[in-house]
């Protein structure tokens, strides 16, 4: 054990990795010619080049954060968390509107979206929270406090009516916690309500399914049988009266759940993209149908394609054998997340780490699987991939964050 | 340390396990999406982009015998509307620029918006071209309004020929129903007419054009260079028989009276003239028909829509009686010396029956009772020839069935006959009284205008038949290639004796001094005829006048009837004259049809195939 501070140290033997950096670095050249593609007949040059910009921004970001010390991160945490919330506060009241949210600032000729640095900086903060050793991570006091602190930007990001991220928020805090040494009755808490409901909304046999799900999560779990049951019952009621509501709901207020649940149910409004995506992702075959050749792609037949569906891109004009490299080079960059976080020694790094790949696992989840149909539409975006310039900047820095951490992975206090 | 699962081992475990699951997950569907169901998704993506466009052939052409163009077509603008382009304030305006009802445009654009938001739809046809312009200077204020230029039948000919050619409509749901996978709803289907019996000649084939769209449906290119395209087949060209400058004389020679004309070409059959009277402007028909105009025409008493020739029946009167003689003279029943004596009058058991000169004809043979149409000569034959023979030589005279003409509204008429009388009347019901009638081609006895200008053909020809028609060639102004029509052809075969017996007599009603139809006179030439007037429950009576000429080598075969006008002598033979002269005349000049397309190649085919 080496109590003395260091710098980053590659002299000591330890180096970067390398590898997530090589998949983050090649997800965003992927990402760069799917946007390049998606808006070839729009003046192409400009989404590209300014994405380009932007990624050779995040790329200096990125080798800035292999220099500066992790030790540094955690002293700037606090602070930094601060001021973006103070940003984020008034985003709802200067900011930009695009699609119904308003999440973008304009600084010069940049647009520039706050939630994405309050992600990380949420993080930071957790991670330094639940790190401190006098706190108990069994308590329920130390999982209210963290919660309390994803909560705030939560609610901030609410505020711009911009869903997608602020489920971010919530979901992001699961595996943080749990990684802390959380109770895996924590996960079932909070994870439960929304599978619990969301098959109550598509059916009685999904229900009880799911139902049959918790129940055996909670034996296996072997908690205190009292909370068991109590979870249990909690649950039964939230299935009950969702059912309950949903009969007396008017139905244009059905339908709107009823496709939220089954994008095909409303081929002309949500349903449109979801079904014009899986055209495209479908139509393009083992190999695809080649760089600018995909019709879905080039004859705009996918609503804002170079963001929320950019993966279809790929899908389309590269194949399945393109659509796969993209996924397996994700799932790389998600493995070795969670190598440096049980690699690393200092506690407060390895939790950052697995709340970035919490991010970064949740984002591509969520994106893909509206892509190709596995999971209801919610706009956000693909990391690597999504035309956007603070999202790509911001999962740079992280990345370059993770590899620093890495390179220091036998301090224990940096 | 509260906190000893930290990290743990079989945190990371689960984590990577769940890591590795959801990517398979992901991969296992883009499998199923991408290589298992590839080409439902690969069809898909083709029909999201690849649009069919239709390309509508060019309804054919119609020239009269000489080959003078009749019917060609005229660009026709339709104004159409893309609803995802479409503002619902500019209607009041848009209402106005094209004289529609705002409730009727409005409803109209409604039912293209449930067709297609992203394409055109056909929203008012045959639209002036002022307004096109005013569109097109005015862009910017008629956002998604476009138009599109069709084509509308377009008339040449001074003559108005309705019922001959006929017109074309908007296909009805009906008829759609009917036939499904030739037309679409829009198309136009000939309605009436030779557009509607040659409907499928004139009509041509749609082509195809394969063109690759954007997600809002604008043309981004051809697809495969057009290679897939199929153009459209031109509808083939037709040229009738009618004699234009002879139908002008005949529709002015009618006038405003109610009637009908046609005229045969005794030498195939060709229709030379076919008028119906009143009858209407074809170009009310060309474009868009108003429901107005519709309801006008359909509620008009006088019924221009409906074509007398082929379908009003009349009774035929006194030129009905040559087929009386020709049955007594064929029968052997008379020979052209038999006399029978008319004091003016004739009595029947309790009834007398009477000839149109009260002081009667004295004694007459046949001929000289066909050439002064006496009653009372013909109410003896009657009774002499006998029903069944009456009916017999009716019927091989082609009356009581439809000619052929190839016109969907012919009517049969009614030849009557013992089964008839017996269905009728009742059996024993009906006595030789009802036969008098039929003597002189009263009673039940209904003829077409048509089924008397055959009549008129088989005397020119002695005894050999032509059927009717409207069309002697079609022409594929493509390949180049003309086909003449062939039509049935026949004989009645009475002897000689008896067709030179009865056709003296028609010779001398219209050449002789005592002929009754001596109007029909034609200077310098011998023509033959006969005049009837019909009497009707109208008012005065139907004046008739069938005839043919030359009288020895018959070039046309001519039926007039004048509605409630009196003696067919005074109203219809003139007609007739004037008419043979005509035409006799014109034939001189132009000596043989001539045809403005060269001819390539003659290629027999068989007419009734088309009708």
């Amino acid at each position: 054990m080496r109590l003395e501070r260091s710098q980053i140290n590659i002299s000591n033997g330890s180096t970067f990795d390398g590898v997530i950096i090589f998949c983050a670095l090649l997800l965003t050249a992927i990402g760069l010619v799917s946007i390049y593609s998606a808006t070839y007949d729009a003046g192409a040059s400009l989404f590209f080049k300014r994405q380009l910009v932007w990624a050779i921004l995040g790329g200096i970001g990125m080798a800035a954060m292999l220099f500066i010390s992790p030790r540094t991160i955690e002293m700037i945490a606090v602070i930094s968390h601060v001021a973006i919330l103070c940003v984020l506060a008034v985003v709802p009241f200067l900011g930009k509107t695009v699609a119904g949210t308003t999440a973008w600032l304009e600084v010069g000729p940049f647009s520039f979206q706050p939630s994405e640095i309050a992600k990380i900086t949420t993080i930071l903060v957790l991670a330094l929270y639940l790190s401190k050793n006098n706190i108990n991570i069994k308590s329920f006091k130390t999982l209210f406090t963290a919660g309390a602190i994803v909560a705030l930007p939560m609610g901030l990001v609410l505020m711009q009516a911009d869903v997608g991220t602020s489920l971010i928020f919530f979901l992001m805090y699961i595996p943080v916690v749990y990684w802390a040494g959380a109770s895996p009755f924590v996960v079932v808490i909070l994870v439960a309500p929304f599978f619990v409901g969301l098959a109550a909304l598509i059916g009685t046999t999904p229900l009880l399914i799911a139902l049959g799900l918790l129940l055996v999560a909670l034996i296996l779990i072997r908690g205190n049988g009292f909370l068991s049951a109590v979870v249990f019952g909690l649950n039964s009621a939230i299935a009950v009266s969702v059912q309950f509501f949903y009969e007396r709901l008017a139905p244009h207020q059905q339908n709107r759940i009823a496709n939220f649940i089954d994008p095909g149910s409303d081929p002309l409004g949500v349903g449109y993209n979801v079904i014009q995506s899986k055209v495209a992702i479908g139509s393009g075959g083992l190999t695809g149908k080649g760089f600018l050749n995909g019709t879905q792609t080039q004859l705009n037949f996918i609503p804002a394609q170079w963001t929320d569906f950019i993966f279809c891109v790929p899908g389309e004009e590269f194949g399945f054998i393109g659509a796969s490299v993209v996924l397996i080079l994700l799932g790389i960059v998600f493995l070795r997340g969670v190598r440096i976080a049980s690699a690393v020694k200092n506690k407060f790094a390895s939790l950052v780490t697995i709340g970035f790949i919490g991010i970064l696992f949740f984002h591509t989840v969520i994106n893909v699987g509206m892509t190709i149909g596995l999971t209801p539409v919610i706009g956000i975006p693909l990391p690597f991939l999504s035309y956007g310039g603070s999202a790509l900047f911001s999962k740079m820095i992280m990345i370059g964050i993770l590899s620093a951490f890495y390179a220091n992975r036998k301090d224990y206090l940096f | 340390m509260s906190n000893g699962y930290f990290g743990s081992d079989i945190r990371k475990k689960i984590f990577n396990t769940i890591i590795v699951l959801t990517l398979l997950v992901m991969i296992g569907k883009l499998y199923q999406l991408q290589l298992v169901y590839q080409d439902e998704w690969g069809k898909k993506s083709r029909d999201n982009s690849v649009r069919t466009i239709l390309s509508e052939p060019v309804r054919g052409l119609m020239y009269d015998r000489r080959g003078r163009l009749i019917v060609d077509n005229r660009p026709s603008y339709t104004v159409t509307v893309t609803p995802r382009e479409f503002r619902d304030e500019i209607i009041p305006d848009l209402a106005k620029l094209l004289n529609l009802d705002e409730q009727v445009l409005t409803n109209r654009i409604q039912r293209a918006r449930s067709w297609s938001r992203f394409v055109p739809s056909k929203i008012h046809r045959d639209v002036d071209y002022k307004v096109i312009v005013h569109l097109e200077e005015n862009r910017h204020r008629y956002p998604g309004v476009g138009y599109v230029v069709e084509a509308k039948r377009h008339y040449n000919s001074r003559a108005r020929m309705s019922h001959v050619l006929g017109y074309t409509k908007e296909i009805s749901e009906r008829q759609l129903s009917q036939m499904p996978d030739a037309y679409r709803p829009g198309d136009v289907i000939g309605s009436a007419g030779i557009e509607a019996s040659y409907e499928n000649v004139l009509r041509g084939e749609r082509g195809f054009e394969y063109v690759v769209v954007n997600s809002w449906g604008q043309f981004v290119s051809r697809y495969s260079d057009g290679r897939k395209n199929v153009p459209p087949r031109e509808g083939f060209d037709l040229f009738l028989t009618i004699d234009a400058d002879l139908q002008t004389l005949a529709e002015d020679l009618l006038g405003d009276n109610k009637g009908s004309i046609v005229a045969i070409d005794p030498q195939t059959g060709g229709i030379l003239t076919l008028v119906s009277k009143p009858d209407y402007d074809l170009s009310y028909f060309s474009g868009v028909t108003p429901p107005d105009v519709w309801t006008a025409f359909n509620a008009d008493t006088s019924r221009p829509l409906f074509n007398r020739a082929v379908s009003s029946i009349y009774p035929p009167g006194s030129t009905y009686k040559m087929v009386l003689a020709a049955a007594a003279l064929e029968e052997g029943i008379i020979n052209e010396r038999t006399t029978m004596h008319c004091p003016g009058w004739y009595r029947l058991g309790r009834g007398v029956y009477r000839c149109h000169r009260p002081e009667g004809h004295g004694d007459v043979n046949v001929v000289e009772a066909i050439q002064r149409s006496c009653n009372v000569f013909f109410y003896q034959l009657i009774l002499r020839v006998g029903f069944e023979h009456w009916s017999q030589y009716g019927r091989a005279f082609g009356f009581g069935r439809r000619t052929g003409i190839g016109s969907m509204d012919e009517t049969a008429g009614i030849l009557p006959d013992t089964d008839y009388y017996n269905r009728v009347y009742g059996v024993g019901q009906w006595t030789r009284g009802n036969l008098i009638s039929l003597a002189i081609g009263q009673g039940e006895l209904s003829v077409t205008p048509l089924q008397m200008a055959v009549y008129a053909m088989l005397f020119a020809n002695k005894g050999e038949y032509h059927r009717p028609h409207l069309v002697s060639h079609i022409y594929d102004s493509h390949s180049r290639r003309i086909s003449e029509l062939s039509y049935e052809t026949g004989n009645i075969h009475l002897s000689e004796r008896t067709w030179e017996i009865i056709r003296r007599g028609m010779n001398k009603v219209v050449d002789a001094d005592g002929g009754t139809g001596r109007r029909a006179q034609i200077r310098g030439i011998s023509s033959a005829g006969k005049t009837g007037t019909s009497q009707n429950p109208h008012g005065e009576g139907h004046a008739w006048h069938i005839g043919f000429a030359p009288y020895d080598n018959p070039q046309i075969a001519i039926a007039v009837v004048i509605e409630n006008v009196g003696y067919g002598g005074v109203h219809a033979a003139p007609v007739a004259g004037r008419l043979i002269e005509q035409y006799l005349q014109s034939t001189i000049i132009h000596d043989q049809p001539r045809r403005t397309v060269p001819v390539v190649q003659d290629q027999p085919s068989n007419g009734s195939d088309n009708r």
